[in-house]
């Protein structure tokens, strides 16, 4: 059965249905778009790193980058290579890794059917050989040496290391050049068997269609495939201390000036929903309030001439892990911190007011608002959000129904001193 | 989506609206033209930067932001961008639309607010506020030193500046470290009074809007100076050197970062343009492109390679992320890929498969208001000017035997080359 959600603010609806073998297809129409757009997505990321099987005794270990390692190698298909296929249709395909998901799009302009149907074949069909695995270790070897160049990912990645003591969000998506020399074909294909079953899998579409031809498409697609049954699988993730690795770390890099990154380690809920996409929307609000451009603390940083307009502030929530992230460029970075861990007492105090929290509000709404004119957004966040078992269009009415007291609450549990750590890369 | 409708508001102001009801915000892009000049080219840059700081009834950042975030989260910015040998002064706003807010007074709070930032800066004594010109000019000094941050846009920038030595073009976007001790605020306010009243100005507005409607909030809300705008020239195309110059440059990196620039001789006029476009798309334009193909997946040398086209100086780049002993390599594999382009030895399936990508993101445009607003920018100042359908058009049209034409007049014309130390 086609289910159907309506979000009356964004004047949106998207369809939903559960397919027979588990996976989950949505679709949301874009009257007068051009451009049609898929994203199909494994609840599997950079963290899963270690799991359990149903009839396996022991618990299997897996080298570190390969759910990025199997992204780059779904591209391979035995009669060639599956952008070809997307080339002849004029599609844009392509493919990203980050902790917690793997994900494969295209957008186009025509053709789409044939366009899904491809992206559906080549994500359900793996194609692994010991050579196109070793000649894979070059190219993600160039791609892990351009990141080591990059101050920005170098100082997020060490706030990472510092902040968490064992789980795998502190590991390189990528991995190391020695765990990508170290995996192999067999490796690949027990993470994909395990992990690409399309019940661990969502289906977005959005483009100028029809509700009923999507649905029925997809169905088509599948039904040429054969799909087996679903192994049970259990993640096994570390137990992570709610403290703090570390407080500090420096890095030397030939940047012009000190890149910072300030991070508090939150306690994470343990589980997705509703509780989590209202901790979301409330700590968004907190740090808009407390770090964004009409705040006293961004203020008083920039009057000092410490910060430029790149800082910046983000919060990551997952069910397992959370932290909010302020980045910038400074001269002089401990004064940031200095000046941050002042003001942040001072509104721990005080409370924060109405007014600006009223007014970030309408920001924020706004804000939402305008992502709806991005499919590929829409799409990208959609899927986010799902396996976080929360419907993105809902996302505008908790924003809205948020209260300043619970924003307050979080200002109290999350920036806390102890939990905090600073990253610093000097020139 | 609506054709493109053009208007001269004042003399040397135009206004160009897009009526389209697909999105959520509408978006109003002021553009000012002015020569890339070194003499200006570190003033022009300032001036977004500065005019942000305060205007006469929003007299700091802080008020600004506030007011935007009231308007729904409206977006406003100022910045430079390098059109050839055009610098451009823009100012973007971004405005929630009003069937999805019940504020109907949004769009004209919006425009209001546009006009304080350009026409009513913060003033005192006869220039702009002086602490803010001064904080401004530091962070200009450290964002044109922070060009160093991003190696791959780097080497990238020094390529250009190796090649055009003796053009415009070569000057980075933000301006020079070395005029900034020269400025202050009053010569920096007498400059913003020149740009005001003499430079070409394209607003482009790109929303669910008649454009009378359009045309009357922006009559209504924003002042203009009366003056006499002349057009700046463009560039004139420059051979390469008989042989190619090399540059290599050493800094602490892992990965080295390869820059190709080549001179192709035909200006944007050329009814060969089009091929042009087809000629980058083949060669590197994507994961169906011959660069991608030899140089990544055959040879596994690096991970990114590109080819890419500058419009107005008919300049085609190529970058690749690659290990610094691979070099010689490397820039064997990609002259022979240039090398089979001037044979001819272009596949069908190539060509068909180029063709499609470079419709694909021509239609693509009609989807994001901000391409919209770019392309038509893009258009207006150049000649001939080219619809949407009449460029792709001309796209399909072209066969095997224009692109060797197009091969016929590629030619090297510096490798740039940054490495680690050793």
């Amino acid at each position: 059965m086609i289910n159907e959600i309506y979000n009356e603010l964004i004047k949106e609806k998207v369809f939903g249905k559960k397919l027979q073998n588990g996976l989950e297809v949505f679709f949301l129409p874009k009257k007068d778009y051009v451009k049609q757009y898929a994203i199909f997505a494994a609840n599997y990321g950079s963290n899963d790193l270690a799991f359990k099987l149903k009839n396996e005794k022991e618990d299997i270990k897996v080298p570190e980058g390969i759910a990025h390692f199997l992204e780059h190698k779904l591209f391979e298909e035995p009669e060639g290579n599956a952008f070809d296929r997307f080339a002849q249709l004029g599609a844009n395909v392509n493919a990203y890794t980050n902790f917690n998901i793997t994900a494969y799009y295209f957008t186009c302009t025509d053709y789409f059917y044939d366009n899904l149907s491809a992206l559906i074949h080549f994500v359900q069909s793996p194609y692994f050989t010991d050579e196109n695995v070793e000649k894979e270790k070059g190219i993600i070897g160039q791609e892990i040496m351009m990141y080591r160049d990059n101050a920005e990912w170098r100082v997020f990645f060490n706030l990472l290391k510092a902040m968490y003591h064992q789980h795998p969000v502190k590991r390189d998506i990528a991995g190391t050049i020695d765990s990508v020399n170290s995996i192999t074909k067999e490796d690949l294909y027990q993470c994909y068997n395990t992990f690409y079953h399309p019940s661990n899998m969502a289906l977005f579409i959005a483009g100028d269609l029809e509700a009923k031809a999507v649905f029925n498409r997809v169905e088509e697609a599948f039904a040429q495939l054969k799909i087996p049954e679903a192994d049970e699988v259990k993640l096994m993730y570390p137990q992570e201390p709610e403290d703090i690795k570390e407080s500090h770390v420096e890095e030397s890099m030939q940047v012009s000036i000190p890149l910072f990154h300030i991070g508090y380690k939150d306690r994470p809920l343990g589980r997705g929903g509703r509780e989590l996409i209202q901790r979301e929307a409330a700590v968004g609000l907190l740090i808009d309030i407390v770090f964004g451009r009409s705040s006293e603390l961004y203020e008083e940083l920039y009057e000092a001439g410490l910060i430029d307009q790149g800082f910046g502030v983000d919060y990551v929530c997952e069910k397992d892990y959370g932290h909010v992230i302020i980045s910038g460029e400074s001269k002089a970075p401990i004064a940031v911190k200095e000046i941050i861990d002042r003001k942040i007492l001072q509104l721990q105090n005080e409370g924060l007011s109405r007014a600006s929290f009223e007014r970030i509000k309408r920001k924020q709404i706004g804000e939402n608002l305008s992502y709806f004119n991005s499919i590929e957004f829409i799409g990208n966040s959609f899927i986010t959000y799902h396996f976080k078992e929360i419907n993105f269009l809902d996302y505008i009415k908790i924003l809205s129904e948020t209260s300043l007291e619970a924003v307050e609450d979080c200002m109290q549990s999350l920036l806390k001193a102890d939990k905090q750590v600073i990253s610093i890369i000097n020139p | 989506m609506s054709k493109l409708h053009t208007e001269e508001i004042y003399e040397g102001i135009r206004l160009h609206t897009v009526k389209t009801d697909k999105f959520k915000t509408s978006l109003i892009n002021i553009n000012i033209q002015r020569p890339l000049k070194a003499e200006e080219v570190t003033l022009n840059s300032l001036l977004p930067m500065v005019l942000q700081r305060g205007t006469s009834e929003y007299t700091t950042s802080k008020e600004i932001s506030k007011k935007l975030e009231y308007l729904y989260g409206a977006v406003l910015r100022g910045n430079v961008k390098k059109k050839g040998e055009l610098h451009i002064i823009e100012f973007s706003l971004r405005i929630a639309d009003s069937s999805y807010i019940e504020d109907k007074s949004l769009w004209m709070s919006a425009v209001e607010l546009l006009n304080s930032l350009i026409n009513r800066p913060l003033l005192e004594d006869r220039g702009f506020k002086a602490s803010y010109v001064r904080q401004e000019k530091s962070n200009l000094d450290n964002r044109i030193q922070g060009r160093l941050n991003d190696k791959m846009q780097y080497s990238l920038d020094r390529l250009i500046e190796e090649m055009c030595k003796e053009e415009g073009f070569k000057l980075y976007e933000h301006g020079r470290q070395e005029d900034l001790p020269g400025i202050d605020a009053t010569n920096l306010y007498s400059h913003y009074l020149r740009v005001m009243q003499d430079s070409p100005i394209d607003i482009m507005v790109v929303g669910n809007m008649d454009h009378s409607a359009v045309r009357e909030g922006i009559l209504k809300g924003i002042d203009f100076k009366e003056g006499s705008r002349i057009a700046p020239s463009q560039s004139r195309l420059i051979a390469a050197p008989s042989k190619e110059k090399k540059v290599l440059e050493e800094l602490e990196i892992n990965q080295g970062k390869l820059s190709m620039g080549y001179r192709v001789d035909i200006p944007y006029s050329d009814p060969l343009y089009p091929a042009m476009i087809l000629y980058a798309n083949i060669l590197g334009g994507g994961p169906h492109s011959k660069l991608f193909i030899k140089v990544r997946e055959e040879r596994s040398l690096c991970y990114y390679i590109f080819a890419k086209l500058e419009k107005f100086k008919s300049i085609m780049m190529i970058g690749s992320g690659i290990e610094a002993d691979k070099y010689d390599i490397a820039v064997e594999v990609i002259g022979q890929q240039l090398e089979e382009m001037r044979k001819g030895n272009i596949s069908k399936e190539e060509m068909t498969n180029a063709k499609k990508a470079v419709e694909a993101s021509i239609k693509s445009i009609g989807d994001n208001a901000l391409a919209i607003a770019e392309f038509y920018y893009s258009q207006v100042i150049s000649n001939p000017f080219y619809e949407m359908n009449a460029l792709l058009e001309k796209v399909n049209k072209v066969t095997v035997d224009d692109i060797v034409a197009v091969a016929e007049k590629v030619s090297l014309d510096t490798i740039y080359f940054l490495k680690g130390r050793e």
